[in-house]
């Protein structure tokens, strides 16, 4: 039985880093979790880990993605047989603990072939499931996804705010029970979800 | 006590009322001049933001520009290559790059001599060809107001421990804060940021401090090395004293952090000692700042509009 946080409803450097090897382990042993790649990235100054998402985007910009993201989300045996003409959309997560919250914080980027820097509006059409883009859209000054600079590589990125992720972390989980590992799933569950990152039932069990 | 209000006060306000000049000229491939275009002259306040120029750079450079449908949003600043990262206000900016000597209470002795060659900082504006490892501006400066305000945040959960209080701030103080600071008002900021300042009696819980490190200008990525860790305004006293001062009073015994005691800490290659500057300097509104200067106090006076203290390390010799 892995010890409980021991600041929760914070999360210790120490205990985040040992968090997303157990989740980086786990996801190499899971088959077809639905996410390509996982990746665990150690540096002097700490430890990220990287999940990589293709997503599918109608060939018309004009035409509303809400449709096809939803297929392509849910796993649906059918849509890896499609026939999908154009290069996807590529989003890296990244995962990283914030140094002013000690709170994990959720950055991502998109890459789409040859297309240049993707914005905010790119963002809420295309990665934003529909359901939570109104209200997604109406906190802080421009909503819950700001643009910043990746503490790591220092390029524009997407963020999740993460300034709430304490209070909501207390209010959902339990502090005598929660592990590091639990902290982490719970919160990518929390966090995740509205930015098309989805944990994968195998994860839970 | 009353004093000290008044020095940090007065800290505070030499801070707000500290300029640079910027002499900011056209990228000679996007003006029909080339390099022949007047300069724009300006004592641009130190906290002050740069994309805030913008519209008067557009403006007066409009009839030399060669793409004349770019927008002031457009706008973006270089200095000696490096595209300006315009979420840092411009003083943390020239600290970092300019290579200017700091101000330091000796540098009067000997005079010098770098001052000729920095000031006025020169700049480049570009109105084209946005460089991909900058954060893009919006029309209506939204994204501008974002970044403040979300670094607003980090330093108030850090004072405090929770970000309630900018996030309970009425809707007018909290765009009434990023006003203040673009209009260099102070008054107005001081009004607004003492609701979210604890009190003078109640310490900080963490105290909002930045450290970057020196970075060759001829880096590949422009990506900043910066320093940060949980500071609290108090730490154990050193065991000398506090063997002394626990036979006193019982319990544990706190000093105040400060600058030097921050920077022995985190950098102990550059700074191996606490009280006297060995190998690096540090360095904040373009002076040295004293290794003994508690962490609160220099916060308190000399934080930037969002809150925090940027220290850059200078290297000595």
């Amino acid at each position: 039985m892995a010890a409980s946080c021991s600041t929760f409803p914070f999360l210790a450097q120490s205990e985040f880093e040992g968090a997303c090897q157990d989740l980086a382990d786990r996801c190499t042993s899971a088959q077809n979790i639905g996410w390509p790649a996982i990746r665990l990235l150690t540096k002097s100054d700490g430890t990220s880990l990287r999940i990589t998402k293709y997503v599918d985007i109608p060939s018309s910009l004009e035409v509303p993605a809400l449709e096809d993201l939803e297929d392509s989300q849910d796993e649906d045996p059918e849509a890896l047989v499609r026939a999908t003409p154009q290069p996807s959309l590529q989003i890296d997560y990244d995962i990283l603990l914030s140094p002013t919250y000690q709170v994990p914080i959720l950055y991502f980027g998109l890459k789409w072939h040859n297309h240049g820097p993707l914005g905010l509006d790119e963002v809420y059409q295309y990665v934003v499931p529909e359901r939570y883009r109104q209200e997604l859209k109406s906190v802080g000054v421009m909503g819950g996804i700001s643009m910043g600079y990746h503490p790591d590589s220092g390029a524009p990125a997407f963020f999740v705010h993460p300034c709430n992720t304490a209070d909501a972390m207390a209010n959902i989980a339990d502090a005598q029970s929660v592990t590091p590992g639990s902290y982490l799933l719970i919160w990518l569950g929390l966090v995740g979800h509205c930015v098309n990152l989805h944990v994968p039932r195998e994860l839970f069990a | 006590m009353e004093n000290h209000r008044v020095s940090l006060g007065s800290i505070q306000k030499a801070v707000w009322d500290g300029r640079l000049p910027l002499e900011i000229v056209l990228a000679s491939s996007e003006s029909r001049t080339f390099d022949k275009t007047d300069p724009y002259l300006i004592a641009y306040p130190r906290i002050s933001y740069l994309p805030s120029l913008l519209p008067k750079l557009r403006a007066f450079f409009s009839t030399f520009l060669i793409e004349p449908n770019s927008q002031s949003h457009d706008g973006w600043f270089e200095f000696e290559g490096v595209p300006l990262k315009w979420h840092y206000p411009v003083g943390l900016l020239f600290d970092l790059y300019a290579g200017a000597d700091p101000a330091s209470k000796t540098a009067k002795d000997n005079e010098s001599p770098n001052d000729g060659s920095s000031l006025p900082w020169r700049l480049i504006v570009h109105f084209s060809d946005w460089p991909d490892d900058l954060v893009r501006l919006d029309a209506d400066g939204m994204v501008m107001n974002d970044a403040f305000i979300n670094s607003v945040k980090e330093a108030d959960f850090l004072r405090n421990g929770t970000a309630k209080g900018i996030m309970s701030l009425s809707k007018e103080d909290s765009s009434g804060l990023w006003n203040a600071v673009q209009e260099i008002d102070l008054l107005s900021f001081q009004r607004i940021s003492s609701i979210l300042l604890p009190q003078l009696s109640q310490p900080f819980r963490n105290v909002p401090i930045r450290i970057f490190l020196p970075l060759p200008l001829d880096a590949e990525s422009s990506s900043l090395k910066v320093v940060q860790s949980p500071l609290p305004s108090s730490i154990p006293a050193l065991s000398m004293q506090s063997s002394q001062m626990l036979s006193s009073r019982s319990g544990s015994t706190l000093q105040p952090q400060t600058v030097g005691t921050v920077l022995h800490t985190l950098l102990p290659n550059l700074f191996p000692s606490r009280r006297t500057p060995v190998l690096a300097k540090p360095v904040l509104h373009g002076a040295v700042i004293p290794m003994s200067a508690p962490i609160e106090e220099v916060v308190r006076s000399s934080s930037y509009g969002d809150g925090w203290a940027y220290i850059v390390v200078r290297m000595m010799g």
